[in-house]
Protein backbone atom coordinates (compact mmCIF):
# COMPACT_ATOMS: atom_id res chain seq x y z
CA UNK A 1 0.00 0.00 0.00
CA UNK A 2 1.44 2.94 -0.98
CA UNK A 3 0.64 6.68 0.70
CA UNK A 4 -0.86 8.43 -2.01
CA UNK A 5 -3.63 5.61 -2.02
CA UNK A 6 -4.27 5.82 1.58
CA UNK A 7 -4.69 9.65 0.85
CA UNK A 8 -7.17 9.02 -1.41
CA UNK A 9 -9.25 6.32 0.62
CA UNK A 10 -9.47 8.49 3.52
CA UNK A 11 -10.33 11.43 1.15
CA UNK A 12 -12.99 9.59 -0.03
CA UNK A 13 -14.55 8.13 2.76
CA UNK A 14 -14.65 11.54 4.76
CA UNK A 15 -16.19 12.71 1.81
CA UNK A 16 -18.77 10.05 2.32
CA UNK A 17 -19.27 10.78 5.81
CA UNK A 18 -20.24 14.46 5.45
CA UNK A 19 -22.69 13.44 2.92
CA UNK A 20 -23.74 10.96 5.38
CA UNK A 21 -24.10 13.46 8.28
CA UNK A 22 -26.02 15.96 5.58
CA UNK A 23 -28.17 13.12 4.57
CA UNK A 24 -29.05 12.41 8.29
CA UNK A 25 -29.82 15.59 8.84
CA UNK A 26 -32.26 16.25 6.05
CA UNK A 27 -34.28 12.88 7.34
CA UNK A 28 -34.08 13.76 11.01
CA UNK A 29 -35.61 17.18 10.39
CA UNK A 30 -38.44 15.50 7.96
CA UNK A 31 -38.61 12.81 10.96
CA UNK A 32 -39.67 15.45 13.31
CA UNK A 33 -42.59 16.96 11.16
CA UNK A 34 -43.99 13.66 10.48
CA UNK A 35 -43.61 12.09 13.78
CA UNK A 36 -47.15 10.51 15.05
CA UNK A 37 -45.68 9.09 18.25
CA UNK A 38 -44.57 12.02 20.47
CA UNK A 39 -47.32 11.83 22.23
CA UNK A 40 -46.86 9.56 25.99
CA UNK A 41 -44.37 9.01 28.21
CA UNK A 42 -41.55 6.94 27.49
CA UNK A 43 -42.34 3.39 28.88
CA UNK A 44 -38.24 2.49 28.39
CA UNK A 45 -36.09 5.73 29.62
CA UNK A 46 -35.97 9.04 30.15
CA UNK A 47 -38.05 11.31 31.44
CA UNK A 48 -39.07 14.37 29.51
CA UNK A 49 -37.69 15.79 26.62
CA UNK A 50 -35.50 15.01 23.35
CA UNK A 51 -32.01 14.94 25.40
CA UNK A 52 -32.64 13.30 28.65
CA UNK A 53 -33.72 10.20 26.09
CA UNK A 54 -31.00 10.21 24.38
CA UNK A 55 -28.40 10.18 27.37
CA UNK A 56 -30.35 7.55 28.60
CA UNK A 57 -30.18 5.61 25.99
CA UNK A 58 -26.57 6.09 25.84
CA UNK A 59 -25.74 5.47 29.44
CA UNK A 60 -27.66 2.29 29.47
CA UNK A 61 -25.82 1.11 25.88
CA UNK A 62 -22.10 2.22 26.54
CA UNK A 63 -21.22 1.36 29.33
CA UNK A 64 -22.49 -2.06 28.63
CA UNK A 65 -21.12 -2.66 25.16
CA UNK A 66 -17.71 -1.06 26.83
CA UNK A 67 -17.61 -4.12 28.98
CA UNK A 68 -19.28 -6.74 26.73
CA UNK A 69 -16.38 -5.40 23.91
CA UNK A 70 -13.52 -5.45 26.56
CA UNK A 71 -14.80 -9.18 27.75
CA UNK A 72 -14.98 -10.01 23.87
CA UNK A 73 -11.43 -9.18 23.17
CA UNK A 74 -9.99 -10.85 26.23
CA UNK A 75 -11.49 -14.06 25.11
CA UNK A 76 -10.45 -13.45 21.73
CA UNK A 77 -6.96 -13.48 23.02
CA UNK A 78 -7.24 -16.49 25.16
CA UNK A 79 -8.47 -18.42 22.58
CA UNK A 80 -5.82 -16.99 19.97
CA UNK A 81 -2.83 -16.89 22.09
CA UNK A 82 -3.00 -19.43 24.63
CA UNK A 83 -4.75 -22.12 22.96
CA UNK A 84 -4.20 -24.13 20.27
CA UNK A 85 -6.20 -25.02 16.95
CA UNK A 86 -6.96 -28.12 18.38
CA UNK A 87 -8.15 -26.95 21.47
CA UNK A 88 -11.67 -28.45 21.58
CA UNK A 89 -12.81 -25.07 23.87
CA UNK A 90 -11.02 -23.08 20.82
CA UNK A 91 -13.02 -25.16 18.61
CA UNK A 92 -16.25 -24.94 20.44
CA UNK A 93 -15.81 -20.62 21.16
CA UNK A 94 -15.16 -20.20 17.04
CA UNK A 95 -17.76 -22.58 15.97
CA UNK A 96 -20.31 -20.48 18.32
CA UNK A 97 -18.98 -17.42 16.98
CA UNK A 98 -18.91 -18.29 13.62
CA UNK A 99 -22.90 -18.97 14.30
CA UNK A 100 -23.93 -16.15 15.86
CA UNK A 101 -21.97 -13.42 13.93
CA UNK A 102 -24.19 -15.21 11.12
CA UNK A 103 -27.32 -14.14 12.37
CA UNK A 104 -29.01 -10.54 11.41
CA UNK A 105 -28.76 -8.30 14.45
CA UNK A 106 -32.26 -7.80 14.17
CA UNK A 107 -33.23 -10.95 15.29
CA UNK A 108 -31.40 -10.53 18.34
CA UNK A 109 -33.13 -7.04 18.66
CA UNK A 110 -36.53 -9.23 18.58
CA UNK A 111 -35.47 -12.07 20.65
CA UNK A 112 -35.03 -9.22 23.20
CA UNK A 113 -38.56 -8.04 22.91
CA UNK A 114 -40.00 -11.71 22.34
CA UNK A 115 -38.43 -13.73 25.18
CA UNK A 116 -36.27 -11.88 27.86
CA UNK A 117 -39.17 -9.14 28.16
CA UNK A 118 -41.83 -10.97 27.52
CA UNK A 119 -41.83 -14.63 28.82
CA UNK A 120 -38.26 -15.45 30.37
CA UNK A 121 -38.15 -16.79 34.00
CA UNK A 122 -35.29 -14.51 35.10
CA UNK A 123 -37.34 -11.34 34.84
CA UNK A 124 -41.02 -12.46 35.50
CA UNK A 125 -40.09 -11.36 39.31
CA UNK A 126 -38.19 -8.38 38.32
CA UNK A 127 -41.58 -7.33 36.36
CA UNK A 128 -44.54 -9.32 38.49
CA UNK A 129 -45.90 -5.54 39.05
CA UNK A 130 -46.09 -6.04 34.39
CA UNK A 131 -49.53 -5.19 33.75
CA UNK A 132 -50.45 -4.60 30.19
CA UNK A 133 -46.92 -2.99 29.46
CA UNK A 134 -43.83 -5.74 29.50
CA UNK A 135 -41.84 -2.83 31.17
CA UNK A 136 -44.74 -1.65 33.85
CA UNK A 137 -43.30 -1.12 37.53
CA UNK A 138 -41.18 0.71 39.37
CA UNK A 139 -38.39 2.82 37.69
CA UNK A 140 -35.61 0.68 39.95
CA UNK A 141 -36.95 -2.79 38.73
CA UNK A 142 -37.89 -1.75 34.77
CA UNK A 143 -34.29 -0.31 35.11
CA UNK A 144 -32.70 -3.60 36.38
CA UNK A 145 -34.74 -5.94 33.92
CA UNK A 146 -33.30 -3.37 31.31
CA UNK A 147 -29.83 -3.52 31.82
CA UNK A 148 -29.72 -7.61 32.28
CA UNK A 149 -31.65 -7.96 29.10
CA UNK A 150 -29.39 -5.82 27.31
CA UNK A 151 -25.79 -7.07 28.47
CA UNK A 152 -27.61 -10.36 27.51
CA UNK A 153 -28.41 -9.26 23.82
CA UNK A 154 -24.95 -7.34 23.68
CA UNK A 155 -23.29 -10.76 24.16
CA UNK A 156 -25.30 -12.30 22.05
CA UNK A 157 -24.83 -9.62 19.38
CA UNK A 158 -21.67 -6.90 20.14
CA UNK A 159 -19.84 -10.10 21.85
CA UNK A 160 -19.29 -12.62 18.99
CA UNK A 161 -18.43 -9.36 16.50
CA UNK A 162 -15.78 -8.27 18.97
CA UNK A 163 -14.31 -11.97 19.33
CA UNK A 164 -13.89 -12.60 15.38
CA UNK A 165 -12.43 -9.19 14.57
CA UNK A 166 -9.86 -9.67 17.30
CA UNK A 167 -9.39 -12.57 16.55
CA UNK A 168 -8.97 -11.66 12.73
CA UNK A 169 -6.34 -8.14 13.55
CA UNK A 170 -4.59 -10.82 15.98
CA UNK A 171 -4.06 -13.09 12.78
CA UNK A 172 -2.62 -9.94 10.68
CA UNK A 173 0.61 -9.45 12.24
CA UNK A 174 2.77 -11.20 10.21
CA UNK A 175 3.98 -14.71 11.99
CA UNK A 176 7.67 -13.03 10.92
CA UNK A 177 7.36 -10.39 13.31
CA UNK A 178 6.37 -13.00 15.94
CA UNK A 179 9.10 -15.00 15.15
CA UNK A 180 11.61 -12.19 14.48
CA UNK A 181 10.63 -11.27 18.15
CA UNK A 182 10.68 -14.65 19.93
CA UNK A 183 13.97 -15.02 18.59
CA UNK A 184 15.16 -12.18 20.11
CA UNK A 185 13.92 -13.88 23.15
CA UNK A 186 11.00 -11.85 23.97
CA UNK A 187 8.64 -14.28 26.33
CA UNK A 188 4.92 -14.17 25.01
CA UNK A 189 3.74 -11.53 26.96
CA UNK A 190 6.53 -9.05 25.85
CA UNK A 191 5.86 -10.49 22.28
CA UNK A 192 2.22 -9.84 22.34
CA UNK A 193 2.33 -6.38 24.33
CA UNK A 194 5.44 -5.03 22.24
CA UNK A 195 5.13 -6.10 18.90
CA UNK A 196 1.54 -7.52 18.42
CA UNK A 197 -0.88 -5.17 20.14
CA UNK A 198 0.52 -2.45 18.55
CA UNK A 199 0.13 -3.36 15.16
CA UNK A 200 -3.12 -5.14 16.00
CA UNK A 201 -4.35 -2.25 17.52
CA UNK A 202 -6.55 0.07 14.45
CA UNK A 203 -7.83 -3.55 13.65
CA UNK A 204 -9.08 -4.20 16.77
CA UNK A 205 -10.50 -0.75 17.36
CA UNK A 206 -12.33 -0.96 13.80
CA UNK A 207 -13.89 -4.59 15.39
CA UNK A 208 -15.04 -3.04 18.41
CA UNK A 209 -16.89 -0.09 16.10
CA UNK A 210 -18.09 -2.92 13.58
CA UNK A 211 -19.61 -4.78 16.69
CA UNK A 212 -20.95 -1.45 18.08
CA UNK A 213 -22.37 -0.65 14.59
CA UNK A 214 -24.32 -3.91 14.65
CA UNK A 215 -26.03 -2.92 17.96
CA UNK A 216 -26.74 0.25 17.02
CA UNK A 217 -28.27 -0.62 13.91
CA UNK A 218 -30.28 -3.68 15.80
CA UNK A 219 -31.59 -0.54 18.08
CA UNK A 220 -32.07 1.80 15.14
CA UNK A 221 -34.65 -1.26 13.86
CA UNK A 222 -36.46 -2.00 16.84
CA UNK A 223 -36.97 1.46 17.76
CA UNK A 224 -38.42 2.12 14.22
CA UNK A 225 -40.20 -0.77 14.49
CA UNK A 226 -41.58 -0.40 18.11
CA UNK A 227 -42.41 2.95 16.92
CA UNK A 228 -44.42 1.83 13.76
CA UNK A 229 -46.28 -0.27 14.78
CA UNK A 230 -47.87 1.92 17.48
CA UNK A 231 -48.56 -0.79 19.96
CA UNK A 232 -46.60 1.43 22.37
CA UNK A 233 -45.72 5.44 22.08
CA UNK A 234 -42.19 5.98 22.25
CA UNK A 235 -41.61 9.56 23.68
CA UNK A 236 -38.31 11.03 21.61
CA UNK A 237 -38.89 8.80 18.84
CA UNK A 238 -37.28 10.58 15.93
CA UNK A 239 -33.89 11.97 18.18
CA UNK A 240 -33.76 8.27 19.29
CA UNK A 241 -34.10 6.34 15.95
CA UNK A 242 -31.47 9.23 14.43
CA UNK A 243 -29.32 8.31 16.77
CA UNK A 244 -28.86 4.75 16.66
CA UNK A 245 -28.83 4.89 12.48
CA UNK A 246 -26.23 7.57 12.49
CA UNK A 247 -24.88 5.87 15.04
CA UNK A 248 -24.42 2.61 13.00
CA UNK A 249 -23.42 4.34 9.66
CA UNK A 250 -20.45 6.68 11.66
CA UNK A 251 -19.25 3.77 13.47
CA UNK A 252 -19.43 1.74 10.40
CA UNK A 253 -17.42 4.74 8.35
CA UNK A 254 -14.95 4.57 11.79
CA UNK A 255 -14.32 0.65 11.05
CA UNK A 256 -13.07 1.44 7.50
CA UNK A 257 -11.30 4.22 8.42
CA UNK A 258 -9.41 1.72 10.88
CA UNK A 259 -9.11 -0.50 8.86
CA UNK A 260 -7.28 1.66 6.20
CA UNK A 261 -4.58 3.29 8.54
CA UNK A 262 -3.53 -0.38 8.75
CA UNK A 263 0.24 -0.66 7.33
CA UNK A 264 1.53 -3.72 7.05
CA UNK A 265 5.24 -4.37 8.49
CA UNK A 266 6.41 -5.71 4.78
CA UNK A 267 5.43 -2.86 3.15
CA UNK A 268 9.03 -1.75 2.32
CA UNK A 269 10.06 1.76 0.92
CA UNK A 270 12.60 0.76 -1.90
CA UNK B 1 20.69 -42.13 3.70
CA UNK B 2 24.19 -41.94 2.74
CA UNK B 3 26.83 -41.53 5.72
CA UNK B 4 28.17 -38.16 6.00
CA UNK B 5 31.46 -38.31 6.24
CA UNK B 6 32.88 -35.96 8.97
CA UNK B 7 36.05 -34.18 9.03
CA UNK B 8 37.50 -31.06 11.23
CA UNK B 9 37.44 -27.69 9.53
CA UNK B 10 41.14 -26.99 8.89
CA UNK B 11 40.46 -22.95 9.55
CA UNK B 12 41.32 -22.37 12.56
CA UNK B 13 38.67 -24.44 14.69
CA UNK B 14 40.38 -27.11 15.78
CA UNK B 15 38.68 -26.52 19.31
CA UNK B 16 35.69 -28.40 21.02
CA UNK B 17 32.40 -28.17 18.93
CA UNK B 18 29.55 -25.70 20.01
CA UNK B 19 27.02 -27.37 18.39
CA UNK B 20 26.74 -31.38 18.69
CA UNK B 21 23.90 -32.60 16.56
CA UNK B 22 23.14 -36.53 16.35
CA UNK B 23 20.56 -38.08 15.38
CA UNK B 24 18.15 -35.50 15.09
CA UNK B 25 14.56 -36.10 13.21
CA UNK B 26 11.74 -33.56 13.22
CA UNK B 27 8.62 -34.19 12.13
CA UNK B 28 5.69 -32.05 11.24
CA UNK B 29 2.80 -34.21 11.64
CA UNK B 30 3.34 -37.20 9.83
CA UNK B 31 5.56 -35.42 7.11
CA UNK B 32 9.50 -35.80 7.97
CA UNK B 33 11.75 -32.63 7.67
CA UNK B 34 15.33 -34.12 8.87
CA UNK B 35 15.60 -37.82 9.10
CA UNK B 36 17.86 -38.14 11.47
CA UNK B 37 21.28 -35.55 11.04
CA UNK B 38 24.31 -36.16 12.89
CA UNK B 39 27.21 -33.10 12.89
CA UNK B 40 29.04 -30.71 14.80
CA UNK B 41 30.01 -26.92 14.65
CA UNK B 42 32.92 -25.95 15.84
CA UNK B 43 33.84 -22.58 17.42
CA UNK B 44 34.22 -19.80 15.10
CA UNK B 45 33.61 -21.13 11.76
CA UNK B 46 31.64 -20.33 9.24
CA UNK B 47 28.84 -23.52 8.54
CA UNK B 48 27.78 -23.09 5.09
CA UNK B 49 24.19 -25.05 4.88
CA UNK B 50 22.82 -25.49 1.02
CA UNK B 51 20.42 -27.67 -0.12
CA UNK B 52 17.38 -26.97 -2.32
CA UNK B 53 13.88 -26.15 -0.58
CA UNK B 54 12.37 -28.28 1.31
CA UNK B 55 15.52 -30.35 2.83
CA UNK B 56 15.08 -29.01 6.20
CA UNK B 57 17.64 -26.27 6.17
CA UNK B 58 15.38 -23.65 8.10
CA UNK B 59 13.98 -26.55 10.74
CA UNK B 60 17.81 -27.24 11.51
CA UNK B 61 18.15 -23.32 12.76
CA UNK B 62 14.39 -22.90 14.21
CA UNK B 63 15.69 -26.60 16.25
CA UNK B 64 18.83 -24.76 17.39
CA UNK B 65 16.71 -21.50 18.81
CA UNK B 66 14.17 -23.57 20.00
CA UNK B 67 11.26 -21.66 17.89
CA UNK B 68 10.19 -24.89 16.25
CA UNK B 69 8.06 -25.43 19.52
CA UNK B 70 5.79 -22.48 18.55
CA UNK B 71 4.91 -24.45 15.68
CA UNK B 72 2.25 -26.71 16.54
CA UNK B 73 2.03 -30.26 15.90
CA UNK B 74 5.84 -30.98 15.44
CA UNK B 75 7.49 -33.76 16.93
CA UNK B 76 11.93 -33.63 17.49
CA UNK B 77 13.78 -36.39 18.61
CA UNK B 78 17.37 -36.57 18.60
CA UNK B 79 19.55 -34.53 20.45
CA UNK B 80 21.10 -30.83 20.13
CA UNK B 81 23.91 -30.00 22.81
CA UNK B 82 25.06 -26.41 22.98
CA UNK B 83 28.46 -26.41 24.54
CA UNK B 84 27.94 -29.76 26.07
CA UNK B 85 24.49 -29.55 27.28
CA UNK B 86 21.15 -30.75 25.54
CA UNK B 87 19.31 -27.12 24.70
CA UNK B 88 15.59 -29.27 25.83
CA UNK B 89 16.67 -29.90 29.19
CA UNK B 90 17.37 -25.74 29.73
CA UNK B 91 14.87 -23.90 31.25
CA UNK B 92 15.14 -20.32 30.75
CA UNK B 93 14.52 -20.99 26.52
CA UNK B 94 14.06 -16.77 26.49
CA UNK B 95 18.08 -16.89 27.78
CA UNK B 96 18.56 -19.82 24.90
CA UNK B 97 17.41 -17.64 22.18
CA UNK B 98 19.29 -14.53 23.21
CA UNK B 99 22.84 -16.37 22.97
CA UNK B 100 21.86 -17.60 19.42
CA UNK B 101 21.16 -14.96 16.88
CA UNK B 102 18.66 -15.23 14.40
CA UNK B 103 18.38 -13.56 10.80
CA UNK B 104 15.32 -14.20 8.36
CA UNK B 105 15.26 -14.38 4.72
CA UNK B 106 12.91 -11.24 4.36
CA UNK B 107 14.19 -8.31 5.72
CA UNK B 108 11.52 -8.08 9.09
CA UNK B 109 11.72 -4.59 10.23
CA UNK B 110 9.96 -4.74 13.79
CA UNK B 111 7.54 -1.97 13.39
CA UNK B 112 9.26 0.05 15.78
CA UNK B 113 12.16 3.14 15.24
CA UNK B 114 15.38 2.28 14.42
CA UNK B 115 17.28 2.28 17.91
CA UNK B 116 14.14 1.02 19.39
CA UNK B 117 14.81 -2.03 16.61
CA UNK B 118 18.43 -2.95 17.80
CA UNK B 119 17.31 -2.11 21.48
CA UNK B 120 14.51 -4.38 21.94
CA UNK B 121 16.48 -7.74 22.14
CA UNK B 122 18.70 -5.68 25.28
CA UNK B 123 15.23 -4.08 26.82
CA UNK B 124 13.41 -7.62 26.96
CA UNK B 125 16.95 -8.73 28.71
CA UNK B 126 16.22 -6.38 30.90
CA UNK B 127 19.00 -3.19 30.62
CA UNK B 128 17.07 0.10 31.33
CA UNK B 129 20.11 2.40 31.01
CA UNK B 130 19.55 4.71 28.25
CA UNK B 131 23.53 4.99 28.15
CA UNK B 132 24.11 1.44 27.95
CA UNK B 133 21.25 0.85 25.50
CA UNK B 134 23.02 3.75 23.40
CA UNK B 135 26.26 2.23 23.55
CA UNK B 136 24.69 -0.96 22.33
CA UNK B 137 22.65 0.55 19.81
CA UNK B 138 26.05 2.06 17.87
CA UNK B 139 28.44 -1.27 18.63
CA UNK B 140 25.79 -3.22 16.59
CA UNK B 141 24.84 -0.62 13.88
CA UNK B 142 28.52 -0.32 13.12
CA UNK B 143 29.23 -4.17 13.03
CA UNK B 144 26.26 -4.30 10.41
CA UNK B 145 27.90 -1.83 8.37
CA UNK B 146 24.58 0.77 9.19
CA UNK B 147 25.68 3.26 11.41
CA UNK B 148 27.12 5.81 8.67
CA UNK B 149 24.01 5.69 7.00
CA UNK B 150 21.24 5.53 9.58
CA UNK B 151 23.26 7.29 12.73
CA UNK B 152 21.34 10.73 12.13
CA UNK B 153 18.06 9.30 11.93
CA UNK B 154 17.47 6.59 14.83
CA UNK B 155 14.19 7.58 15.77
CA UNK B 156 12.36 7.13 12.21
CA UNK B 157 10.82 3.62 11.81
CA UNK B 158 13.13 0.76 10.73
CA UNK B 159 10.43 -0.58 8.25
CA UNK B 160 10.97 2.66 5.94
CA UNK B 161 14.69 1.42 5.14
CA UNK B 162 15.51 0.12 1.96
CA UNK B 163 15.50 -3.99 1.53
CA UNK B 164 19.31 -3.93 2.36
CA UNK B 165 19.30 -1.60 5.03
CA UNK B 166 16.65 -3.36 6.72
CA UNK B 167 18.76 -6.58 6.65
CA UNK B 168 21.33 -5.01 7.96
CA UNK B 169 19.12 -3.79 10.47
CA UNK B 170 18.27 -7.30 11.63
CA UNK B 171 21.66 -8.12 11.74
CA UNK B 172 22.72 -5.51 14.05
CA UNK B 173 19.43 -6.51 16.33
CA UNK B 174 20.57 -10.07 16.31
CA UNK B 175 24.02 -9.04 17.46
CA UNK B 176 22.45 -7.11 19.93
CA UNK B 177 22.23 -9.50 22.44
CA UNK B 178 25.67 -10.84 21.62
CA UNK B 179 24.88 -13.96 20.74
CA UNK B 180 27.71 -16.63 21.16
CA UNK B 181 25.88 -18.47 17.09
CA UNK B 182 24.98 -16.56 14.37
CA UNK B 183 22.37 -18.25 12.50
CA UNK B 184 21.70 -16.22 8.48
CA UNK B 185 18.45 -18.04 6.80
CA UNK B 186 18.73 -17.16 3.29
CA UNK B 187 19.46 -13.06 4.06
CA UNK B 188 20.68 -12.20 0.58
CA UNK B 189 17.04 -13.10 -0.95
CA UNK B 190 15.79 -9.96 -0.84
CA UNK B 191 19.22 -7.72 -0.67
CA UNK B 192 21.10 -6.49 -4.09
CA UNK B 193 24.37 -8.27 -5.01
CA UNK B 194 26.30 -5.26 -3.59
CA UNK B 195 24.72 -5.09 -0.18
CA UNK B 196 25.31 -8.27 -0.32
CA UNK B 197 28.57 -7.98 -0.47
CA UNK B 198 28.98 -5.88 1.76
CA UNK B 199 27.39 -8.09 4.65
CA UNK B 200 29.22 -11.02 3.37
CA UNK B 201 32.91 -8.59 4.56
CA UNK B 202 30.49 -7.67 8.10
CA UNK B 203 30.02 -11.77 8.53
CA UNK B 204 34.07 -12.32 7.67
CA UNK B 205 34.76 -10.10 10.65
CA UNK B 206 32.05 -11.37 12.77
CA UNK B 207 33.42 -14.80 11.99
CA UNK B 208 36.37 -13.46 14.46
CA UNK B 209 34.08 -13.56 17.81
CA UNK B 210 31.17 -15.89 17.00
CA UNK B 211 30.40 -19.11 15.28
CA UNK B 212 27.80 -18.43 12.10
CA UNK B 213 25.86 -20.67 10.32
CA UNK B 214 24.64 -19.60 7.19
CA UNK B 215 21.79 -21.23 5.44
CA UNK B 216 22.21 -19.71 2.12
CA UNK B 217 20.65 -21.05 -1.98
CA UNK B 218 23.25 -19.56 -3.59
CA UNK B 219 26.22 -22.13 -3.60
CA UNK B 220 28.63 -19.57 -4.52
CA UNK B 221 27.73 -17.84 -1.12
CA UNK B 222 28.55 -21.22 1.23
CA UNK B 223 31.94 -21.21 -1.13
CA UNK B 224 32.92 -17.66 -0.67
CA UNK B 225 32.08 -17.35 3.42
CA UNK B 226 32.23 -21.11 4.55
CA UNK B 227 34.67 -22.87 6.19
CA UNK B 228 32.85 -25.90 5.80
CA UNK B 229 30.12 -26.39 3.85
CA UNK B 230 26.89 -29.07 4.72
CA UNK B 231 25.02 -30.08 1.76
CA UNK B 232 21.16 -30.98 2.30
CA UNK B 233 18.46 -32.81 0.70
CA UNK B 234 15.23 -34.14 1.44
CA UNK B 235 15.85 -33.83 4.86
CA UNK B 236 19.34 -35.77 4.90
CA UNK B 237 22.28 -34.37 5.52
CA UNK B 238 24.14 -35.83 2.38
CA UNK B 239 27.75 -34.69 2.99
CA UNK B 240 29.75 -32.18 5.40
CA UNK B 241 32.89 -31.08 4.67
CA UNK B 242 35.42 -28.45 4.16
CA UNK B 243 33.88 -26.29 1.75
CA UNK B 244 37.37 -26.88 -0.46
CA UNK B 245 35.80 -30.62 -0.36
CA UNK B 246 32.60 -29.87 -1.17
CA UNK B 247 33.33 -27.59 -4.06
CA UNK B 248 36.46 -29.77 -5.88
CA UNK B 249 35.82 -32.06 -8.50
CA UNK B 250 35.65 -35.21 -6.18
CA UNK B 251 33.58 -34.54 -3.25
CA UNK B 252 32.44 -37.88 -1.59
CA UNK B 253 29.02 -37.83 -2.87
CA UNK B 254 27.49 -37.53 -6.74
CA UNK B 255 24.59 -35.51 -5.57
CA UNK B 256 26.62 -33.01 -3.69
CA UNK B 257 28.82 -32.67 -7.32
CA UNK B 258 25.75 -32.01 -9.01
CA UNK B 259 24.09 -30.14 -6.81
CA UNK B 260 26.74 -27.64 -6.45
CA UNK B 261 27.86 -27.60 -10.35
CA UNK B 262 24.18 -26.90 -11.16
CA UNK B 263 22.91 -30.10 -12.43
CA UNK B 264 19.75 -30.02 -10.38
CA UNK B 265 18.63 -27.90 -7.48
Amino acid sequence: MTRPKLRKKIILLSITVIIEIVALIFFWNALKKTDVTNGQASPALGTSGGLPNLLGDLNLILPISFLVILLGIACAFYVEEWLSATNWVRRFIESQVAFLTGIPSLLYGLLAVAVFFGYAGVFKATLQNAEGSALAGTPFQRNTALFYTETLIFILTVMPVAIKTTQTALRSVETPIRESAYALGATQWQVLTKQVVPRAFPRMLAGGCRAMARAFAAAALLVGIYAWSHTMELRGFPDRFMLFLGGALLLSNASSFLTEIYVPASTQHN
Amino acid sequence: MTTPMQTNSDNGSQNTPVIEISDLKVRYGDSPALNGISFDVYQNEILGIIGPAQSGKTTLLKVINRTLELTPDTTVEGSVKLDGVDIRTIGDVYGLRRRIGMVLPLPVGLPLSIYDNVAFAPRTAGIRAKSELDEIVERCLQQAALWDEVKDRLDSLGTKLSGGQQQRLTIARALSHQPEILCLDEFSIAVDPVTTMRIEEVLKTLQTEMTILLVTNLVQQAKRLANRTAFFLNGDLIEIDTTDVIFSENPSNQATYDYVNGTFG
